[in-house]
């Protein structure tokens, strides 16, 4: 949507004016999606935007500016209120653009782009109808599907020329059980870098029949017990708690400035001997991967903690000014409505030595989290919040009765510290994080995982507790 | 871009519909300009300037109305409007009607507050208002140790749109916010608090009750404790309420009742909260910042009692749902429905009075997690909570560490009154104002 010429000029503009970083972010997505409700096609839409963001930094100072409107006129007046804007620091020199090189994490046989939205329905309507035919109790249902092409490229005064142009696609399925005035949903929603052969292949009708089985289960449920106790949670979705409760706290966004309780923490212990985790982009086809970041760094498989230790944080750029550090390749944004800032991809706890069973069996009481719903934290303090979608009770080493309306709270630095369990059962899942720099595609991960003592929120005492702490 | 180019672009778009063989077709304009200062340490730390535009499209077809979206404002684009949106009417399938609306005696609709104030937001006086704001916040107390977030925004941008049906709506708004965030800390002990104040004129911000209000919330949390668990005659403070609340509004959607997603489905007329609680719609609201004379499908808005006395008065309509109940719709269509400005009745005694009353319970300050925390259907919800403890009738020591539980729908049976501290918070199309609320007694987990 820019020339080459009016990039350079840009640039130019703001090295002169005193930025030690001038960088040019150009993007444009195409999307399609439908999405149907009760058995219905409601919603059909499709769009094409395009725009572009100029960031200036000098030292720690940052500035930017962006539009969709690309008119030489808009962009010169946007970069002239930047280059007024911006520190004045020591000139640097601007190095000759590399060739303009192209990624991609997006791992694809069929664009799914090339398929028509009547393709879309007629996957959809194999859940629909599931849904709409499984059992009394299921009394609403909805399913989308939605594709999303993105293709930014960063231009920057160090020379950086780089393309990264990524294909998505993201299914959800769900269910709502009603019982009296009690109705309960149930939500499934797989995403991939994949192409549609993922949606080709996946067991549409199985899946959405357990998310009927799971809805019918809760509604039917009672509601979990208060206090502290043990906490066992399962693989895959799981991995939100230590995304939440210690992913954000290592980001640089919040390192950088000091606003996070794991700062000055590196080589230190801040997690079970038992926990080792990582965020890693480079899976390709994964949903929170990619190849080149939003400042033009290639993306890392980053160590964060092994065994317990703190070995990095996740750092971009400014972060890096801030801390005297390195960027990592974490930049991050939603788009370029948005300047970036460090953000987590595919952030996982490693697989250790216990089998899923021998966890549950080794729980004398306490509450197995099977499907764990959103969350979020304040990585000042810690302090975090979760919702258990799906829940039991664990009595005598068994998985006994579900339970609902269960939120666990408490702060990262303890609840990492008190894993005792890991399981060898390691899965990731699809989900969107959202924070300073918008909404972003992450998956999350972990095997199963038991937390020795923690507090959940439910309703009323459990009597039949015999051994609550 | 110029206004009138935008309007012959948009009637350009409009005609071509029709002539595609469209029966209705309707087509909207938005620009927005936006800057804002951030403060880290005594310095700008970023500056942010934009401008933006787009177009949306809706026309129906084949008995459906199918929407378009771009940013570009060539022929081109045009095109793939109309074809885009009307690939999307061949799979829709709604058996429901939607319309595109013109009231002949309200065929122009024009609101546009914004004034000579918008101009005092300048660059220069954001970040003279931000470094003073940064050094008094963090000279207020020695416990607080830094301000992590500190943020000054102004946007502004018109909105214009037309319609085959000889609609045309022009719509020119603006609003300022100042958001702080600070960290205090008392030896290991750490904690965050924040404050937000929006408005459309620079020249009202009190700095020095803004900082009194953040650091009141925010200190006492550094001697915060946990509370047994338990069941605790609560009162949760105006906004904590605001946020609870305005998370189940959706339920008061005609939509929300028709599909089935509503609780409150065939219960207009019922007793659904206690007499002392009632909840008004009122969109052009003297105390509201932002004011909504009409909706976004050219439907006049107008003041109404959702629950009055207890009582539910009226669900909201837009015109797609007001049709298939028979109805007219009551203004409140918004891509969807949504509410303007909301407004919960305040009593006539203090949060202090009231605590009086309860003698031991919980004030309730800040809920956390209200995305994932609560099932907007059933209205159930666990929350992390924090707040103080009401000893001896007063308000006291300060808690953490909790999480309430509870029923929407018991809730608002329950409530036992409502105090005189109306604040509000910006929310869906508008504000919700909303006192402190009793609420009678309230699940608990914290500390065993």
């Amino acid at each position: 949507m820019l020339s080459d010429r009016l990039i350079c000029d840009i640039i130019d503009s703001a090295v002169n004016s005193g930025a030690d970083l001038a960088e040019v972010y150009l993007e444009d997505i195409r999307y399609q999606s439908v999405g149907m409700l009760n058995g219905r096609v409601l919603k059909a839409d499709s769009g094409f935007d395009s725009g572009y963001g100029i960031r200036l930094m000098s030292g720690t100072n940052v500035v930017y500016v962006y539009s969709n409107d690309s008119d030489e006129n808009v962009v010169m007046k946007l970069t002239k209120e930047a280059c007024n804007a911006i520190k004045k620091g020591d000139k640097v020199d601007i190095i000759a653009l590399e060739e303009l090189s192209r990624a991609t994490m997006s791992d694809i046989k069929i664009d799914p782009l090339d398929i028509s939205k009547l393709e879309f329905v007629d996957f959809l309507k194999r859940s629909s109808s599931v849904m709409t035919t499984f059992d009394p109790a299921i009394t609403e249902s909805s399913c989308s599907l939605k594709t999303t092409n993105r293709i930014s490229r960063v231009v920057n005064s160090k020379g950086i020329n780089k393309v990264e142009d990524d294909t998505r696609i993201r299914l959800a399925i769900e269910a709502i059980a009603t019982k009296g005035n009690e109705k309960q949903s149930s939500r499934v929603s797989p995403g991939t870098l994949r192409g549609f052969e993922f949606i080709n292949e996946y067991p549409v009708v199985e899946k959405t029949r357990e998310c009927c089985d799971k809805a019918i289960r809760m509604v039917n449920a009672g509601y979990a017990p208060s206090g502290k106790m043990p906490v066992v949670i399962n693989n895959g979705f799981g991995g939100v708690i230590f995304h939440e409760a210690c992913g954000h706290a290592l980001e640089s966004t919040s390192v950088g400035i000091r606003n996070s309780c794991f700062t000055d923490m590196l080589g230190k212990q801040i997690a079970s001997p038992l926990v080792s985790a990582r965020d890693n982009a480079r899976i390709k086809g994964e949903w929170g991967s990619y190849d080149t970041d939003d400042e033009g760094n290639s993306s890392s498989d980053l160590l964060l903690i092994e065994n317990g230790i703190l070995k990095n944080y996740m750092i971009d750029e400014l972060g890096a000014r801030r801390m005297d550090s390195i960027a990592t390749g974490c930049c991050r944004r939603e788009s370029y409505t948005y300047a970036p800032t460090s953000r987590m991809s595919n952030t996982y706890i490693c697989g250790g030595d216990d089998t899923h069973d021998d966890i549950i069996a080794d729980t004398e009481y306490g509450l197995y989290a099977a499907s764990m719903g959103g969350g979020s934290v304040d990585p000042a303090t810690g302090e975090f919040n979760f919702a258990v979608d799906e829940g039991y009770m664990i009595r005598n080493g068994k998985i006994a009765e579900p339970v609902r309306g269960a939120t666990l709270i408490g702060k990262g630095g303890d609840v990492l510290m008190n894993i005792d369990k890991v399981g060898n059962d390691l899965e990731h899942s699809a989900g969107m994080c959202g924070s300073l720099s918008g909404s972003v595609p992450v998956t999350v991960g972990q095997p199963t995982i038991r937390v020795s003592s923690i507090i959940v929120g439910g309703r009323d005492s459990d009597d039949d507790c015999d051994t609550c702490e | 871009m110029d206004l009138e180019f935008a309007e012959s672009f948009l009637r350009k778009i409009v005609d071509r519909a029709i002539e595609y063989g469209f029966e209705e077709a309707q087509a909207a304009y938005s620009a927005d300009a936006s800057m804002a200062v951030e403060i880290l340490m005594g310095e700008v730390s970023s500056f942010e300037n934009s401008s933006g535009r787009g177009i949306s499209f809706k026309g129906k077809l084949y008995g459906q109305m199918g929407r378009s979206h771009t940013t570009e404002f060539t022929d081109e684009a045009i095109e793939f409007l109309i074809s885009s949106a009307a690939d999307n009417c061949k799979v829709l399938d709604d058996e429901d009607p939607d319309f595109i609306y013109c009231d002949p005696e309200n065929s122009e609709l024009i609101y546009c507050p914004v004034n000579e104030a918008y101009e005092k937001n300048t660059y220069n006086r954001f970040v003279e208002l931000g470094l003073s704001l940064e050094k008094n916040l963090l000279s207020y107390s020695d416990k607080i140790k830094a301000v992590d977030y500190l943020r000054i925004s102004c946007s502004k941008g018109p909105d214009l749109m037309v319609n085959s049906k000889g609609l045309r709506v022009f719509k020119d708004s603006d609003i300022i916010s100042i958001i702080a965030g600070c960290r205090a800390e008392s030896g290991d002990v750490v904690k965050s608090g924040s404050e937000l104040w929006y408005g459309n004129d620079i020249d009202l911000f009190d700095e020095k009750s803004f900082i009194e209000r953040l650091a009141s919330r925010l200190l006492p949390k550094l001697e915060a404790r946990s509370v047994k668990s338990g069941s605790y005659e609560t009162i949760i403070e105006n906004e904590a309420f605001i946020s609870l609340y305005g998370s189940f509004i959706s339920n008061f959607s005609a939509y929300a009742m028709q599909k089935g997603l509503s609780l409150l489905k065939g219960r207009v007329g019922d007793k659904i909260a206690s007499d002392c609680f009632t909840l008004s719609e009122i969109p052009m609201y003297e105390k509201a910042v932002n004011k909504v004379p009409f909706d976004a499908e050219g439907v006049l808005t107008y003041d109404k009692d959702i629950i009055s006395e207890g009582v539910f008065k009226t669900a909201l309509y837009n015109l797609k749902s007001a049709y298939k109940d028979g109805c007219k719709s009551t203004g409140n269509g918004f891509g969807g429905t949504s509410v303007t400005n909301a407004v919960v009745k305040e009593g006539k005694r203090s949060v202090d009075e009231i605590a009086e009353e309860i003698g031991e319970g919980l004030l309730i300050t800040d809920l956390s997690g209200l995305h994932a925390g609560l099932n907007p259907i059933s209205g159930d919800f666990s929350l992390l909570s924090e707040g103080f403890l009401i000893k001896d009738g007063k308000v006291a020591d300060s808690v953490e560490q909790i999480t309430i539980a509870g029923n929407f729908y018991d809730i608002m049976l329950n409530v036992k009154e409502t105090a005189n501290d109306t604040r509000a918070l910006p929310w869906a199309n508008g504000e919700f104002f909303s006192p402190s609320v009793w609420i009678g007694k309230i699940d608990v987990s914290g500390e065993d």
